[in-house]
């Protein structure tokens, strides 16, 4: 295979770790919603840890391989769907971090109210369904899927 | 997500199908997480199988669908006269025996006993390695 191949090969490995990793999270996240038990929540924010791992792995993947490829194939980096690109991707992951760090509190709770008696409260059941934290991420997902849009249709190219 | 210049008409088939593919990737991971979490987390079985039932059928199954059904739109537009190359081949043994696979998870997970559930996630393990060769020989395309 060329050099362009064994590229697309590590790209394609990260596209699919970032979107498969934000579609397991979000499977995750929808299962979470539905939970009042500490413990449950507990269970599958833990779960979601694998995707977290996912996102990050692919996250450096894309981002390290399509700028080489950017190289390799002779796009500039001015390129107006490149560009476009690089900034919905970081956008996405500015907004996954955040979203991703309000759920850490959300777990740290629910760890300590399955330790104190696993009952259901308020404040763990508002956390869960913080429509700021849902947005963050939702919303980081929807321009990932806006980034893989770019790289097939590359506006412009 | 990167690749040469192709035809426009090519294009949405193309989205569709990586879109369900990655979808896919991670909703049969869901599936093969809760189903090994079984055996670890016993007082949690029947959360892990509703999650492992749900995520199935409103994600696994569309998934396979939107994937497959965008392989062959594609199919028919790069290779209207067949004979498609090796990693073509590659695609279609992995989708079409998947779904072999998968009917047996979707008895599996119907039937919910324990010991019949345990086999679950090493079913499923299975298919995200190979999606994993599908992906690998449909990038690079040797």
């Amino acid at each position: 295979m060329s050099t362009y191949q064994w590229l697309l090969v590590f790209h394609v490995t990260g596209a699919f770790l970032l979107l498969g990793g934000g579609a397991f999270a979000a499977s995750l996240n929808l299962a979470a919603l539905g939970r009042e038990k500490p413990s449950d929540i507990v269970l599958l924010f833990g779960l979601i840890r694998i995707a977290v791992v996912a996102i990050g792995v692919g996250t450096l993947l894309a981002f390290v391989f399509g700028l080489w490829l950017v190289h390799e194939a002779h796009y500039g980096y001015g390129d107006g769907w490149v560009v476009s690109a690089l900034i919905l991707f970081i956008a996405a992951n500015a907004l996954g971090g955040i979203g991703g760090r309000r759920d850490d509190k959300t777990a740290q709770l629910a760890r300590r109210l399955a330790a104190e008696g696993d009952a259901p409260s308020d404040e763990l059941r508002a956390r869960v369904h913080d429509p700021i934290s849902l947005a963050l991420s939702y919303g980081s997902g929807l321009l990932l899927v806006a980034v893989l849009a770019l790289m097939i249709w590359k506006p412009g190219a | 997500m990167l690749a040469l210049i192709r035809p426009d008409a090519w294009n949405l088939p193309l989205f569709l199908h990586v879109l369900g593919a990655t979808v896919l990737f991670g909703t049969v991971g869901v599936v093969t997480a809760a189903g090994f979490a079984i055996r670890t987390h016993g007082d949690h079985q029947a959360l892990l199988t509703r999650v492992a039932q749900r995520t199935y059928l409103l994600g696994v199954i569309p998934a396979y669908i939107v994937m497959r059904v965008a392989a062959q739109w594609i199919d028919g537009k790069e290779f209207p006269n067949g004979g498609e190359p090796g990693w073509v081949g590659v695609g279609f043994l992995v989708s079409d025996a998947g779904v072999v696979l998968l009917v047996i998870v979707g008895i599996l997970l119907a039937v919910r006993r324990q010991r019949i559930l345990l086999a679950v996630p090493v079913l499923t393990g299975l298919y995200v390695l190979a999606l994993g060769v599908a992906w690998v020989s449909m990038s690079g395309k040797p």
